[in-house]
């Protein structure tokens, strides 16, 4: 609101004497229009703030592959620095998933058992540091009066902001048809869970059961 | 003798003159025919969408809407031009559902918003003088629309900004609340279509507006 106040209050100091009346009244009234936005998303409770992303390898024959195992415990992924790390609700994330294969009828085996597909689970945190030019007419306005006419002169400063966000990322490799050649393993499924309520262990099992019900395709039985 | 006809001769002059200025004072046209005057109206305007832009991205009415407009009334003529500047605000929730394109499958809630903000130029018509008390007229009107295209999946956005041209065809009527009054009431009914192509969005944004609006007229 202050600075919708001081933006006005500045345009009728420095504008008046070039503008008309007529001219003047338009320019507030829009600038009035333009001030006022609305949160469109702010109503989302946090179960419809998520979001699940997957991606599938369509070349991919998920008939083939019998057995799957899990990390064990949760990749930390954080500007591409990582650890990892095994809190209740990895635990609960990781056991979750051990539930949906099986159901989709895949079976677990332990990780060196050559298990033909593997899980794995992280946490993936990007930040970003944001920069902008700080507009002078925010800061323009002296309330003592007796100054008419001038503005401030500003040097160009800048704000700095940073941005973060989080989301899990779960990928499913191939371990039955290793590519040889340049010695990697396919990912043949992936999925993101993004959102408000991630780190909540509340919607956890929401969550997982989400990202493979609407994966039908992985289906093994 | 001659003083008698003189005084007849008076009284049948100031009696001529007094019968004409009589009715002048009454057909005297009022300042808002004589001169050119200014009008400025602003209104409340109820939006809803047609076409391919209801079908394919948002179908719900918006009643967020307002504009404010200033107008130069001509003398001698019906016409009226000025300039409109005002807000428009479209936004629809649509439950969970799956979106797929390509090898990814989305499950979200969206709420898809679009905001304009059109800057126009108008020529009005009007079918009645400038003191009837209802003028109706038509408008055709053109300019530019700063639009916001934001798509929210969840709470995470994508996003379009442009500017576009916009157009318009209304037809309208002003009620004055006095005869040669200042103040008045505006009504209208306006088709606007802005050309803008993206995403949802194939065939630019149009839509249907009714506004009503008070009006302040000067000279």
């Amino acid at each position: 609101m202050f600075k919708i106040k001081f933006r006005l209050i500045n345009i009728l100091n420095t504008k008046e004497k070039m503008l008309k009346g007529t001219s003047l009244f338009i320019l507030i009234a829009a600038l009035g229009l333009f001030s006022c936005s609305t949160d469109p998303i702010n109503d989302l409770s946090t179960e419809e703030s998520l979001v699940y992303i997957t991606n599938q390898d369509k070349t991919a024959d998920y008939k083939q592959y019998k057995t799957f195992s899990i990390v064990d415990s949760v990749l930390v992924v954080e500007n591409n620095q990582s650890g990892t790390a095994l809190t209740e609700i990895d635990r609960t994330l990781l056991s979750r998933i051990i539930t949906n294969m099986q159901n989709l009828g895949y079976k677990y085996v332990a990780p060196g058992a050559k298990p033909d597909v593997g899980i794995n689970a992280a946490w993936v945190t990007n930040t970003q540091l944001n920069v902008v030019s700080q507009p002078s007419y925010y800061g323009n306005y002296w309330g003592g009066g007796g100054f008419g006419g001038y503005g401030y002169g500003y040097p160009s400063y800048y704000q700095y902001y940073e941005t973060s966000e989080s989301y899990w990322l779960i990928s499913m490799v191939d371990f039955k048809n290793p590519n040889t050649a340049d010695k990697t393993f396919k990912v043949i499924w992936d999925a993101q869970i993004r959102g408000s309520g991630i780190g909540s262990t509340n919607y956890i099992d929401q969550m997982v059961d989400s990202i493979f019900s609407q994966s039908a395709y992985l289906k093994n039985k | 003798m001659k003083k008698l006809i003189f005084v007849a001769f008076f009284l049948f002059a100031f009696s001529a003159v007094y019968a004409q200025q009589a009715p002048q004072l009454y057909t005297l046209p009022s300042p808002f025919e004589r001169y050119t005057h200014y009008l400025v109206t602003a209104r409340l305007t109820g939006a809803v969408p047609l076409g391919s832009f209801s079908d394919n991205y948002i179908d719900k009415s918006s009643f967020q809407n307002y504009s404010i407009s200033l107008e130069w009334v001509l003398r001698n003529s019906p016409l009226s031009l000025g300039g409109e500047i005002g807000t428009t605000y479209f936004e629809k929730r649509i439950p969970r559902a799956l979106y797929e394109s390509g090898d990814e499958t989305v499950s979200a809630v969206q709420t898809r918003t679009l905001t304009q903000h059109p800057v126009q130029f108008f020529a009005n018509y009007h079918f009645l003088g400038k003191s009837s008390s209802i003028q109706p007229y038509v408008q055709l009107s053109g300019g530019a629309s700063i639009l916001d295209y934001t798509l929210y999946y969840g709470t995470l956005a994508q996003q379009k900004q442009k500017v576009a041209p916009t157009y318009g065809i209304g037809v309208g009527s002003k009620f004055l609340f006095k005869k040669d009054g200042k103040f008045g009431a505006d009504v209208r009914v306006k088709y606007q279509g802005t050309s803008f192509k993206y995403d949802y969005i194939d065939k630019g944004i149009s839509s249907v507006n009714a506004s009503v609006g008070l009006f302040y007229r000067w000279w």
